[in-house]
């Protein structure tokens, strides 16, 4: 028997380690590993033990200790693959990132990672990034510098600005960004001119922003992951968490355990997710709110609903149920395909084995009618009095890393940042921010009216580049297109986007990778015009994100910019100074090396984002919470009171985050309980939409009904009932205006000094009025009731509309989609492709469902995480899932090749085949992060060499049909029919 | 033909859809509750003493998960068969030891004649040579394998047996290829003398005159040369398919297959090695005269009359008398 | 002396590979070598169950005793390792494996498939701990470091325990006992003879 030559004296070490590891306390790390990673490079010595700051840890025997002990630092960031926010541990020797380590201390991980947080490090060592600035030169890929790139894009640019307004240049960003890139990408669109600045979130939660707010106020998740702990049922409808949101399924088992809770998934699909539920419903895709509808007519056929909470908290139930009615069992089993009895099992115990909360994702929003999908959930929710208590809320798992922020300060259409609007109100507020004049501003844009209209979805670029010129609502069409960290494959209608990227004049793409926008530019037969900017993964910056819990949360540089590749921040930087308003636009902003400082980015949003609540999270204060994790209760994210740094605060300061950063709001974990002080996280509804309205009754009389609380507050508020947002006349009448400083009185007045009265919490730009209302308990916007009826939207109460393509033709009569409209500069008409679908029998030659989704290993586009060998050997095949039934049908064998056909445009894409009882008979499932191939031809060589993913794939998209929510331009990946034959 | 396999396929289709009903019909009026029916590992394992399902690297055997069944194989490798093999060689070799002691060397009753008749053509030996080289080399490198552990490492060492190991690995696997051939050539060369016949009922009633002093007639081959030479093609084909089946893992079979492979491999290889020590034996010091055959390729006619007087008579018939040769003065005086 | 243990609680295992991925960051694990894996059972059906599996580093371990050239070792903690010099490649340890554990660099045995290479429970190998030849032939030793394995320590539901046998066995059985249901120690009666109350 050999010997292991080194003996070891660890037991208690390995004792606690195991406790760590299984009981999953908070423990951690020890001095790191004596030697260097391939990747490293020899240095270091003895001494210099890494100092993770973890609670009771000793410092393992030294017996390690070897020539190669490393002098490793530690620093701490955020994993950008979904929005969990999981801090990713990091060790970096001599500027080369050597290894990841577990983050014990974070509240949120606890140490664990998915398979793709558990190998970020490689996304920054890659060999296969872009290394320096192409160029598209006669097909070919070319090298050129820095300079040259960014003159010749901004001549090019500033060019057709001239000619066309700056509507034609299309700014599109990312939910990867840091909210310092993304509002200072939102900023370079205003200064620019043009409105026409979105990301992500447009695909993926714009639909729960919108619904979700008109609702109650803010559009984010009411909860957080860890307080699904507290819930006794837990309820997944429209997503896959297992899959998507890994980590957050700690949280969801050990609450299913320790509560010995509910966990009930409604999905078409048996998902990862189904597997571990207590009660798996199957439903048709595309009939969420029959579902939702079908349980709250046995709610209230039993008087299960919650009446005390509808009668102080919610506005417009009497109207819902009028709608609900129609909706008995026979009817909701004829559409959705779920019986009677087994929804009444579940409407009962969502209703009655409280505190419950209701889960969604991508399901319910990535739909036509995704915005009256949310808005459904949320009047389940309100129904049964599931909203501002622990255990309970809307809780809505975002996709990207920081896709509520890129969202929350305002990299969007239909807003400045901190969902102010684009009224004239909001740019003066900006423009007192930025400290520019209004009229500068002003002059940026082709005309006043365009400056307040809501920009292009992305969803709907192409067709802004290819559409007649008449049909787009603004100077010209779309002629450039500048990309930073967004994916093309992720778009429907990809080969009608080829018609639109061989249109394009200019094609800028920003990104760590050169993405299907190169490869996909190429097939569209582009020999010019297009530029690959290298751009540093997140890894590589510095600044804040937020998770979907809205805690922020500090992102150190792991390691600088790997190759050529730059910050975002300074490509930013860059192009503003080639345009000319650099100096504008960094007023405030300390710049460095063309590197703008993110804290000082922080810092501007602070002092302008009152309205949200992101004015309290100051750089330093977030840096602490970081440094300080472990501090923080697991599942009430507090840390206690006693510590100078962060006592009393929630983990990340979960915005709304009142008041300046000395206010010390210690953030709000749940929206809307008022079973706590406002100080201390609590709240109330929003009264965003008005304090009072008037109804017409049936008599033809009108009456006056108030939209606020009806004896609801939050805990010791000096208000006890319903009141309106604080503005400086509030305060007086209240006889509260003493309180504000002179200080605050002389900002208060600069901000409008023809009528100071008018100043509103959110307007005021010293935080005063906030500080007063907060001092008396009351919450800055006021107090008011959520809207189960939400005017102003389409369907102000959800109605059920069928899929723009759907294989029930039968219902069309009965639930057509809304009528054709122009939304967004451009026509919608989604109408006439649902009534001439059904005239053609598209659903005969088509006669499957398709739907869409995530897998574990791939994030999004998929590009980056094809590119890392540790995840792309997982999944080396794009592939459908497809019934047993179908399959035999079609003579289509597990794992063999498919042919899928769309609906649309002759569309084609080879892939293999997964046959399984995972989805239903008649419903086909296919990953979305697949590209590089297009309908069966491999793309590879139309990357630039050596920057190809390790693999590639038809992407689901290609197969995907025309469909956009008229709230929000959101598309429809989720729901339309294809054909499948064996290849 | 296509219709009725479409018929079939549409009536088995028809009935997995029945079933499929069968099945749904319920499951849709109960409840689905996939935490109360998730699969228990004991109860797989009791059913197929294996788990297997689905993984999504390429690499399919890993789907899987466990499968006991290597207990079983661990112990006819470390038990079953060092048993075996030692009893089947050490036995042999006492056998021919205690025979040796008995019997002594067969002499030649008749001496020498002096007289010479080519036995076996050069092309003959040389296939014999290659084949007996390469089955000695694979033998020892094979037994090593099997017993190398318990009595070669510890008198070595780690190092120097690992190394000896990975070399005798080498030669064991590059060898196959002419033992092979050598195999393939012994069963079509010497086919034509082995087919067994009514020569052979008498040979094995007599003994094979090992016993006494009996000659019992043969044609060119006696029964036992018969058996030595089909146990070379039957067991020869065994040990090398089942060889190439370990040499390239998971082209025919999956884990499963590859033990039952190497089982065979071995059980054969060491009756093998125990049958050559016989045959080994009597081409050496058991028999006088016996080596010429494969060492010059000729045998002294005495020799052949006494083992093969069948096979003697014809040749002779063929070539006449003159067909053997004087051998020379010197050698015989 | 603690006796390690790997013990996966598939009633929280969600195929999420982060157990593989962490393994592949730790130790530079390449391409086609899958020193540990995931196997979901019963896809797509109702009762699936995802298992995450490598080494067991079995009781009395097969592997060990069926080496021609007896190059594994089981250290104190009760973790069976290998010696890669001594390793001649032939395979034997596969066929004897429960679990599929051992991997092999090459696909054929022709010549030699390459030394093999398994999970090492993050312990290394024989060379001096810590050193740069240990890393490279076997990966990181975190165990040398007072750390436990990656793939466990990054689990995402903690459904993948690594550590003391009794301690984690412990836990488990807590875990059941407070949820009411348990699909079994997966492997543990196979590897380790004996199981755990589900």
């Amino acid at each position: 028997m050999l010997i292991k030559r080194t003996q070891r004296q660890r037991s208690e070490a390995q004792s606690r380690g195991s406790i760590a590891a299984s009981l999953s306390a908070q423990g951690g790390g020890f001095d790191r590993r004596a030697f260097l990673r391939r990747s490293g490079v020899v240095g270091g010595g003895l001494a210099a033990l890494s100092t993770l700051p973890v609670g009771s840890v000793r410092k393992a025997e030294a017996a390690m200790a070897g020539p190669l002990t490393s002098g490793a630092t530690v620093r701490k960031s955020v994993c950008t693959h979904c929005s969990v926010g999981c801090t990713v541990t990091a060790e970096v020797l001599n500027g080369v990132w050597i290894g990841q380590e577990p983050s014990w201390a974070s509240p949120i991980n606890r140490g664990s990672h998915c398979a793709k947080g558990a190998s970020v490090r490689e996304l920054v060592h890659s060999d296969r990034r872009l290394r320096y600035p192409m160029k598209l030169v006669d097909g070919k890929w070319t090298r050129v510098s820095w300079d040259t790139a960014v003159n010749e894009i901004g001549d090019k640019l500033l060019q057709i600005r001239e000619k066309s307004s700056g509507d034609s240049v299309y700014w599109l960003g990312s939910a990867k960004m840091t909210n310092e890139g993304a509002y200072l990408f939102r900023k370079l669109g205003a200064f620019w001119g043009t409105n026409n600045t979105d990301h992500q979130a447009r695909i993926c939660h714009s639909t729960t922003v919108t619904g979700v707010a008109n609702t109650w106020g803010y559009g984010a998740m009411t909860n957080s992951f860890n307080d699904i702990r507290n819930a006794k049922t837990q309820m997944i409808m429209g997503g896959n968490p297992a899959e998507a949101h890994p980590v957050s399924l700690q949280h969801l088992l050990e609450g299913k355990e320790l509560q010995k809770a509910n966990f009930i998934v409604i999905d078409p699909r048996l998902t990862r997710t189904a597997a571990h539920a207590t009660e798996y419903v199957r439903m048709r895709p595309g009939t969420d709110i029959p579902v939702l509808y079908g349980m709250m007519w046995h709610i209230l056929q039993n008087g299960w609903e919650d009446k005390e909470f509808i009668k102080q908290r919610v506005y417009g139930f009497d109207d819902l149920r009028k709608e609900v009615d129609k909706w008995n069992p026979e009817e909701v089993e004829r559409v959705s395909g779920i019986p009677g009895e087994q929804l009444k099992r579940v409407a009962k115990i969502f209703a009655t084995e409280k505190p419950s909360t209701l889960i969604w994702a991508m399901g319910q929003t990535q739909k036509t009618v995704g915005t009256a999908n949310v808005r459904t959930s949320c009047i389940l929710l309100l129904m049964t009095g599931n909203v501002g208590k622990a255990g309970t809320g809307a809780n809505i798992f975002r996709g990207h890393d920081n896709v509520q922020g890129a969202t929350d300060v305002g990299l969007d259409i239909v807003t400045l940042p901190f969902y102010y609007g684009l009224a004239e109100g909001a740019w003066k507020h900006w423009s007192r921010v930025w400290e520019v004049d209004y009229d500068f501003l002003k002059s940026r844009f082709e005309s006043k009216q365009i400056m307040e209209t809501p920009g292009i979805p992305l969803t709907r670029w192409f067709d802004a580049v290819t559409l007649p010129k008449d049909q787009v609502a603004q100077k010209d069409n779309v002629r450039a297109v500048f990309v930073q960290g967004h994916a093309s494959n992720s778009i429907t209608r990809i080969p009608e986007s080829l018609n639109g990227l061989k249109a394009l004049e200019l094609l800028v793409i920003a990104d760590p990778h050169p993405t299907t926008w190169a490869s996909l530019a190429v097939e569209a037969g582009r020999k010019d015009g297009v530029y690959i900017l290298p751009v540093a993964t997140q890894f590589e910056c510095k600044g804040s994100r937020v998770a979907s819990n809205r805690s922020l949360q500090w992102g150190e540089q792991i390691v600088k910019p790997i190759f050529e590749s730059k910050d975002d921040l300074e490509v930013i930087y860059l192009m503003a100074k080639k345009f000319g308003f650099a100096e504008q636009m960094f007023k405030n902003i300390k710049v460095e090396n063309n590197l703008p400082e993110a804290e000082d980015v922080l810092r501007e949003m602070n002092r302008g984002s009152w309205s949200t609540g992101y004015c309290g999270q100051s750089p330093e204060r977030l840096k602490a919470h970081m440094k300080k994790q472990a501090k923080f209760d697991m599942l009430t994210m507090r840390a206690p009171k006693d510590d100078p740094e962060v006592g009393g605060d929630y983990y990340g300061l979960p915005w709304p985050c009142w008041g300046s950063p000395d206010v010390r709001h210690p953030g709000t974990p749940l929206l809307y309980n008022t079973n706590l002080g406002v100080m201390d996280g609590g709240g109330t509804f929003r009264p965003r939409f008005g304090i009072e309205r008037e109804e017409k009754l049936p008599d033809g009389t009108t009456r006056k009904v108030s939209l606020l609380a009806d004896g609801s507050y939050s805990k010791d508020s000096e208000i006890k009932d319903g009141y309106p947002e604080f503005t400086l006349a509030s305060l007086k009448k209240l006889g509260w205006d003493k309180d504000l400083t002179e200080a605050e009185m002389a900002t208060i007045d600069k901000v409008n000094p023809a009528n100071p009265d008018a100043v509103s919490w959110s307007l005021d730009l010293s935080g005063g009025i906030q500080r007063v209302a907060l001092m008396h308990g009351c919450v800055p916007y006021g107090n008011g009731k959520a809207r189960m009826n939400a005017f102003g939207l389409p369907d102000p109460i959800p109605v059920h509309r069928e899929p723009i393509y759907t294989p029930r033709v039968d219902l069309v009569a009965k639930y057509p989609t809304l009528p054709d409209a122009k939304q967004f500069r451009v026509p919608n008409i989604g109408f006439s492709v649902q009534k001439a679908a059904v005239e053609k029998g598209i659903a005969k030659q088509f006669p499957l469902i398709l739907s869409s989704g995530r897998l574990v290993e791939y994030e999004g586009g998929g590009e980056e995480t094809r590119t890392n060998p540790w995840l792309a050997e997982l999944q080396q095949d794009m592939f459908i899932e497809i019934s047993p039934a179908d399959a035999a049908d079609r003579g289509i064998k597990d794992g063999g090749w498919v042919w899928v056909t769309g609906a649309e445009s002759d569309s084609k894409a080879k892939m293999k085949a997964l046959v399984t009882e995972r989805v239903g008979k008649g419903v086909a499932w296919m990953p979305f992060h697949f590209g590089g191939w297009f309908a069966g031809r491999d793309l590879r060589g139309n990357y630039p060499k050596g920057t190809d993913p390790f693999v590639l794939g038809e992407s689901a998209n290609t197969i995907t049909t025309y469909g956009y929510d008229p709230a929000t331009g959101m598309q429809e990946p989720k729901v339309t029919l294809c054909q499948i034959a064996a290849a | 033909m296509a219709s009725f396999g479409r018929y079939i396929r549409l009536a088995l289709g028809a009935w997995a859809f029945v079933l499929l009903v069968a099945i749904s019909m319920p499951a849709a009026a109960q409840q689905v509750n996939p935490t109360a029916s998730s699969v228990k590992e004991q109860q797989l394992l009791q059913e197929l003493n294996r788990i297997q399902g689905r993984v999504s690297i390429p690499d399919q055997r890993s789907g899987v998960l466990e499968q006991p069944a290597g207990r079983d194989w661990r112990e006819f490798r470390n038990v079953t068969l060092r048993w075996v093999g030692g009893i089947a060689i050490l036995g042999m070799l006492a056998l021919l030891v205690v025979f040796y002691l008995s019997r002594g060397m067969v002499r030649l009753q008749s001496g020498r004649s002096g007289r010479t008749v080519e036995r076996f053509s050069a092309f003959e030996r040389f296939v014999h040579w290659m084949t007996a080289t390469c089955f000695i080399i694979l033998a020892v490198s094979g037994l090593n394998i099997t017993f190398g552990r318990p009595l070669l490492l510890p008198l070595i060492g780690f190092e120097a047996f690992s190394e000896w190991s990975q070399w005798a690995k080498y030669a064991h696997n590059y060898l196959s290829f002419p033992f092979t051939i050598g195999v393939v050539l012994i069963f079509l060369m010497w086919i034509g003398g082995n087919i067994p016949n009514k020569m052979d009922i008498q040979w094995i009633k007599r003994g094979g005159g090992i016993v006494g002093h009996d000659h019992p007639p043969a044609y060119r081959f006696n029964a036992g040369q018969k058996a030595i030479y089909w146990i070379v093609v039957i067991g020869g084909g065994l040990v090398a398919a089942t060889g190439y089946e370990l040499m390239f893992p998971f082209y025919l079979s999956g884990i499963e297959g590859m033990q039952l492979a190497q089982i065979v491999h071995s059980i054969v290889a060491v009756l093998f090695i125990a049958v050559m020590f016989a045959h080994i034996y009597i081409g050496t010091i058991g028999m006088e005269g016996a080596f010429e055959a494969m060492g010059s390729g000729t045998v002294d006619v005495n020799w052949a009359r006494e083992h093969h007087s069948l096979w003697l008579e014809e040749q002779s018939a063929r070539t006449g008398p003159n067909g053997t040769q004087p051998q020379p003065a010197t050698a015989a005086e | 002396m603690a006796r390690m243990k790997f013990l996966c609680d598939a009633d929280r295992c969600i195929e999420c590979n982060a157990c593989v991925t962490a393994c592949k960051n730790e130790h530079e694990v390449p391409w086609g070598i899958n020193r540990r894996r995931v196997v979901t059972i019963n896809d797509g059906k109702p009762g699936e169950r995802s298992i995450s599996m490598a080494c067991m580093h079995c009781t009395d371990a097969p592997c060990q005793a069926v080496c021609p050239v007896n190059c594994f070792y089981t250290t104190a903690d009760g973790v069976v390792l290998h010696s890669k010099d001594l390793c001649i490649g032939c395979g034997y340890c596969f066929y004897a494996c429960p679990f599929g554990a051992p991997q092999y660099p090459k696909v054929g045995n022709f010549g030699s498939r390459g030394k093999m290479d398994k999970c090492t429970f993050c312990a290394g190998g024989p060379e001096a701990d810590g050193s740069k030849e240990e890393y490279e032939k076997y990966g990181a030793n975190r165990l040398a470091e007072g750390k436990l394995p990656l793939c466990a320590e990054m689990c995402s539901t903690k459904s993948l325990l690594a550590g003391d046998g009794e301690i984690i066995a412990q836990i488990y059985k807590e875990r059941v006992t407070k949820r009411g249901y348990g699909s079994g120690a997966w492997g543990w009666k196979t590897a380790y003879r004996e199981t755990i109350g589900s």
